[in-house]
């Protein structure tokens, strides 16, 4: 009996020992996730219900309830009109970006030769996607693709649709090359995506009478799905720092405006973070439906 | 005569054969067996592929042309992309400018420090969730696959609060701190690669590693490590070269004394303007005299992580396969 008792004690500590050490492997990232990520969204949260004031004796705070939400969206109108429209590009951009990367991907997984330097040039705007330099090759027009001024896109665009939907097209095609530019890492994963469907499926298909089309459609796609909704995930978050993201700025700025201060500017940072749950939300729950029943990404 | 008209007939048969194959073989060579096997299919590959990467890769040049034109070669319109003479005026002033050697060394010390800091913490904590065992690591997955998700616009203004009680502002440290800690730039991505690399290893080798008797700590420093030589060089690749690119975080934290390379290209303006006297307001838009300086101070920037892509090109393209992080 008492024998047990010491064996199971033994036992006990011997898990605790094992599971101690992975916990002290954790320990750095665990002090850096309160400290870096947990308490700024706590406080930002907090702060975002505040007035957040800064004296000699550290910072003041009034609390105000939605009041900064409510200055944000009904008094000063105009940062949800600029979220709205930023979203609009967004909503835009994500299938643009897919489809491109699974297109090139698609290319740049057959054999030819010179392949690995078709493959090093896509993902060489990764290399060097700083935000300025990006700004300042779109601001002397570099990033515009060169069809739309040869052929009158934007005569055609305006014709058929109404000012503002023809506004924003443009306002995509213009820096068209440089959002495609944010495709480097997607090109890779998709590739990588592809080797994940043995050969053997294709073999079979082929034999059954499938043409390339059919087998794309039946066996590609299907096969693929995951990786697309992994790839949407990462240009949604890809995007938070795009150069061409107009909320950063606009964060910035409210924090340091006398107006509004940290407290204002973190409810604007509430608001995009919600829209951008949604939008991921949206994304993770179509892509689930689409693969049930198949392996889970990651 | 029966016999040689049997003779001749077989001998035509013979080469109508042989003459068919060669066709076959010729066609199969050109078509292919599979449609995506033959010539043809692959030139069609081969020129949407260029004519894609042309255009995906026209800024660069048009970069690289502007910063090697003279403002006589700006406003001439028949020069196109290729400059008349090389002018290396344009590199003079944007290394001035940026006060190259000095905003060199500042994104210098961000990117290499804090990408080895961001290798070693997130290779410790990708193999705590791949291979130790403890309560709540399910847990600790999702917050990491949650941090990944939060954007930065979330944190920044209560970071920023945090960093200038501390006295961290326009200093490394509020890049180098949170990278010890595992929360560097896109660190959660980081701890998922290594997570998933760790996966993959056979376990055989840290049964025998724990028979022999060495500690956990010996185990991953002395063996798991050495084997994540290459998902530590991807991990390093690609946060140097994420860290050499933050533009909008370094814009908050860092705005005066330590300023990254990609951070002084608008400052540059101000003083190359504030240096040449002439007036060019005329022309809206295109300004022909600082265009030229400030594609070649883009250049400048960078330039650097080119050299190491150029270097390094092939873990940066088979990284995401070879850490199988896609599984």
């Amino acid at each position: 009996m008492n024998g047990k008792t010491s064996r199971r004690k033994q036992l006990f500590l011997f898990r605790w020992k094992e599971y101690g050490v992975g916990y002290l492997f954790m320990l750095p990232w665990l002090i850096g996730f309160i400290a870096f990520v947990a308490f700024p969204v706590g406080w930002s949260l907090w702060n975002s219900f505040n007035q957040v004031f800064i004296t000699s004796e550290g910072f003041k705070y009034t609390w105000v309830g939605l009041n900064n939400f409510r200055r944000m969206l009904i008094e000063n109108n105009a940062y949800p009109i600029i979220l709205l429209t930023y979203m609009q590009e967004v909503l835009l951009i994500i299938p643009l970006i897919l489809i491109f990367s699974f297109f090139v991907s698609l290319l740049l997984n057959e054999r030819f030769p010179g392949r690995a330097w078709m493959r090093a040039l896509f993902f060489l705007p990764v290399i060097f996607a700083t935000g300025q330099v990006i700004m300042e090759l779109f601001g002397q027009g570099a990033g515009q693709l060169p069809f739309v001024q040869d052929y009158k896109l934007d005569v055609i665009l305006r014709e058929y649709f109404n000012e503002s939907t023809a506004n924003m097209l443009l306002g995509i095609l213009g820096k068209a090359v440089i959002i495609l530019w944010y495709s480097g890492v997607q090109i890779l994963i998709f590739i990588a995506g592809f080797q994940t469907i043995p050969k053997t499926v294709y073999e079979a298909v082929k034999v059954d009478g499938a043409s390339p089309w059919e087998s794309f459609w039946k066996i590609t796609f299907p096969g693929m799905l995951p990786f697309i909704g992994l790839n949407a995930v990462y240009t949604i978050v890809d995007l938070f720092t795009f150069p061409l993201n107009p909320v950063m700025e606009i964060v910035r700025n409210n924090m340091f405006s006398p107006t509004t201060g940290y407290g204002y500017a973190s409810a604007m940072a509430w608001l995009y973070f919600a829209i951008i749950m949604v939008l991921l939300g949206i994304t993770l729950w179509l892509t689930y439906r689409a693969t049930k029943g198949r392996g889970d990404v990651r | 005569m029966k016999l040689e008209g049997v003779y001749k007939q077989v001998r035509d048969d013979v080469r109508a054969t042989l003459a068919d194959r060669k066709t076959q073989k010729l066609k199969r060579l050109i078509i292919g067996q599979n449609v995506k096997d033959g010539v043809i299919a692959k030139l069609i590959i081969i020129a949407l592929l260029t004519v894609i990467g042309f255009l995906y890769v026209k800024p660069i040049l048009y970069m690289i042309s502007t910063s090697l034109k003279s403002v006589a070669d700006m406003i001439d319109p028949v020069v196109g992309l290729i400059p008349r003479e090389l002018n290396l005026d344009n590199y003079k002033d944007a290394w001035k400018g940026l006060n190259y050697l000095d905003g060199f060394a500042d994104t210098m010390t961000i990117a290499l420090l804090g990408s080895i800091f961001q290798v070693f913490t997130c290779a410790l904590t990708g193999y705590a969730l791949a291979r130790l065992k403890f309560p709540g690591k399910n847990l600790f997955f999702f917050l990491i696959l949650i941090a990944f998700l939060i954007p930065p616009q979330l944190t920044i203004v209560p970071l920023y609060m945090i960093y200038s009680e501390l006295g961290w502002i326009n200093t490394p440290f509020v890049f180098l701190i949170p990278a010890i800690f595992g929360q560097g730039l896109r660190g959660a991505l980081f701890i998922i690669i290594f997570r998933q690399f760790f996966h993959t290893q056979p376990k055989a080798l840290e049964e025998a590693a724990k028979i022999d008797g060495a500690s956990v700590f010996r185990l991953f420093f002395r063996i798991m490590m050495p084997l994540a030589t290459g998902a530590c060089l991807v991990v390093f690749l690609f946060s140097f070269v994420w860290y050499w690119n933050m533009s909008y975080e370094a814009a908050l934290f860092l705005s005066k004394d330590f300023t990254p390379l990609s951070l002084r290209l608008s400052s540059m303006q101000m003083e190359l303007l504030g240096n040449k006297a002439i007036d060019f307001s005329a022309g809206v838009g295109k300004d022909p005299i600082s265009e030229g300086p400030k594609m070649a101070g883009a250049f400048l920037i960078i330039f650097p992580p080119l050299v190491i892509y150029l270097i390094a090109q092939r873990w940066f393209t088979e990284g995401i396969e070879r850490t199988g992080l896609v599984e």
